[in-house]
């Protein structure tokens, strides 16, 4: 149904007919870490359709497994503010302690969540969002992903240069490595982590059994966070200073860069539209830049300041589809 | 382009290229996602300090209190200043509330409480950013009253507090003219309230500058009250008076920051339509015209003269 507020928002004539009939409108929900709150855009006209407030500071997003909620994290109010995520229609918010990205395990029996400012990296049940674990792994936890299989999670350490990983059916932690200067995101891919290496100039490929250093690849300095897309076999790494900012496009296989997208203004994290368009919040510009990934040529939309994570409600469409990094 | 957007562009690339090549350099990009919000802290402040002088630079010239045959005591203010809403200060301060808050919340939270934000505490608030604005603005500067207050009360806080006093060329540039423990006690003082009510949200940093505004123009030297405001807002004529000779110390009156409400309300609120001259007359000389370091040298040895004295005299009245 299509709410009366997104009804009024569209001028006449743009009105599409879909908005008629019962399917909503595609939108991206932009998370504005700056400003406590959270951007709703209609992807067809490319206004902003609503704006819903935050307490502090709204950043990463999940996906419940049923998939019929979206969670967005709040760590400076220490809550998850819940939204429909066809409509972005706010469904509540509920307390939580400090969360700043987080990850529900394949089996979608935990949420995984990164307290950066409490170094805490906390397991809570996935139905109840009671707590059932806290590890102090080390300082500022900032991103985590688990093996597809389920049994591993990793977190990076931000502020200790670490690795750390812990068994997801014991609990129990498995080991904790130095990784390099300020380790960002965190991906699985083709039986290896990838982890950002923000304080250095680039990624480095890590054997998830024992926490070893593979790879190192050169992409940027200041790689901050890490993107798969499936279907068109690219992975995406946004490079955030210092100096110019950008996105890198490499082959997921040999890592070798493809292409580079000069993305002003802090690029953070991205999704990709239907249509191939990558949508991608620029931190320091307050705007959502549409990249054509074929021309290299972007638009942008305004939005609220400091744009953090980044939504778009056709990746519903796409099965399994949970967290933002797997897109 | 907005005000705010056009602010938020200028952080990014003071971010980008002045300060995150020192954090990448010395292995600090930890403080990435932070850099940016310093950045914006020191864009916002350097407006601020433009605005208010130009501003408050030609009214002084208009309607001055008084002349000053030279300004060299001025100078120190704008050293104070800018050190406080431009330079260092601001970052050090964050860094320190990011430390302390990550130590104290983390032990909070660890005993099963996690701290409320006043918009979570208090039904019907959350949605409405202004209204919480504006409550946040109120509990904030009523505490600042009581801190202000209490710094008059006891001897020990007041020889620190006597360096904001001392100036007998009281300008705009004398708001942020505090010994450095002063602020210290300051920063320990609104860490606690932050803890209890949740640290108030930044969206509105232009009315946060208001506020600030409000803050340096009250110590500027215009002959000005803002007549059916004076018991609302805090005014340089009002301010005046907390400064003038007679009230250094204890005793004093207009203790307010930005609302006088709070002087009213509380029975400290002196509306006299008079201009007095200000400094404190008990202050060594070296408070009033002395450099930033000889300020902050003169202070911390009243201070710990006073404790001591304040130690002895609890002493004496212990049983024996
Ligand atoms: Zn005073
Ligand atoms: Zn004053």
């Amino acid at each position: 149904m299509i709410t009366r507020r997104t009804a009024l928002a569209l001028p006449f004539g743009l009105l599409a007919p879909a908005a008629y009939g019962d399917t909503p409108p595609p939108i991206c929900v932009v998370m504005n870490s700056g400003a406590a709150s959270i951007s709703v855009i209609d992807m067809n006209t490319r206004q902003i359709i609503a704006t819903e407030p935050a307490f502090r500071e709204p950043s990463h997003w999940a996906l419940t497994p049923d998939r019929k909620t979206l969670y967005v994290c709040d760590a400076g109010g220490n809550a998850f503010f819940a939204f429909d995520p066809v409509t972005a229609a706010p469904l509540g918010h509920c307390t939580i302690a400090d969360p700043y990205q987080l990850a529900y395990s394949p089996d979608g029996k935990y949420l995984v969540v990164n307290a950066l400012r409490l170094n805490h990296v906390d397991v809570y049940d996935a139905a109840s969002l009671s707590l059932v674990k806290r590890f102090k792994a080390g300082e500022m936890p900032s991103h985590l992903d688990f093996s597809p299989d389920g049994r591993w999670c990793f977190s990076s350490q931000q502020k200790t240069n670490a690795l750390f990983s812990f068994d997801v059916q014991t609990l129990e932690p498995r080991w904790t490595v130095p990784i390099g200067n300020t380790p960002a995101g965190v991906l699985w891919l083709n039986d290896k982590i990838i982890v950002c290496i923000m304080g250095e100039n680039g990624i480095i490929e890590v054997d998830p059994v024992d926490g070893r250093i593979t790879r190192r690849i050169e992409t940027g300095p200041g790689a901050h966070n890490v993107f798969y897309d499936e279907d068109n076999k690219i992975l995406y790494i946004s490079n955030r200073g210092p100096g110019d900012t950008s996105l890198a496009a490499l082959d997921p296989e040999t890592l070798e860069i493809k292409r580079i997208y000069k993305i002003p203004g802090g690029p953070d994290d991205i999704e990709i539209a239907p249509d191939g368009k990558i949508w991608i919040a620029r931190r320091f510009a307050e705007a959502v830049a549409i990249l054509d990934p074929v021309t290299g040529e972007y638009d942008s939309i305004p939005v609220g300041r400091s744009p953090h994570g980044i939504y778009l409600s056709t990746c519903l469409a796409r099965k399994g589809k949970l967290t933002a990094e797997i897109i | 382009m907005s005000l705010d957007r056009l602010f938020s562009n200028l952080a990014g690339y003071m971010d980008q290229y002045a300060v995150l090549p020192i954090l990448y350099h010395f292995h600090w990009m930890e403080w990435d996602e932070l850099s940016f919000d310093w950045c914006l802290v020191c864009i916002y402040g350097l407006f601020a300090v433009i605005v208010t002088y130009a501003v408050c630079l030609p009214m002084e010239r208009w309607r001055p209190v008084e002349h000053w045959p030279d300004q060299k005591a001025v100078l120190t203010d704008v050293f104070y200043t800018l050190l406080n809403r431009v330079g260092v200060i601001p970052v050090i301060t964050f860094l320190l509330f990011y430390q302390a808050q990550t130590w104290f919340t983390g032990w909070v939270v660890d005993m099963g409480f996690i701290p409320p934000t006043l918009d979570s505490l208090v039904p019907g608030l959350f949605g409405h950013p202004i209204i919480t604005f504006w409550i946040y603005a109120l509990i904030l500067d009523c505490a600042d009253y009581w801190r202000h207050r209490l710094s008059h009360s006891f001897r020990a806080w007041y020889a620190l507090h006597a360096l904001h006093h001392a100036q007998r060329q009281m300008s705009f540039w004398s708001d942020d003219r505090n010994h450095i423990f002063d602020d210290f006690i300051t920063f320990v003082w609104f860490f606690v309230i932050g803890l209890l009510i949740g640290i108030p949200p930044l969206q509105f940093p232009l009315l946060m500058l208001g506020l600030r505004f409000i803050e340096s123009f009250s110590h500027a030297n215009i002959r000005m009250s803002f007549g059916p405001l004076e018991p609302i807002l805090v005014s340089p004529r009002f301010h005046r008076l907390h400064h003038a000779l007679r009230a250094a110390g204890r005793g004093s009156c207009n203790y307010a920051g930005v609302f006088s409400i709070w002087d009213v309300i509380f029975g400290t609120a002196d509306f006299s339509n008079a201009y007095l001259p200000t400094g404190d007359a008990k202050a060594p000389e070296a408070l009033a015209t002395g450099t930033y370091l000889e300020q902050q040298l003169c202070g911390a040895k009243m201070f710990f003269q006073s404790l001591a004295k304040s130690w002895h005299a609890l002493g004496s009245r212990r049983p024996t």
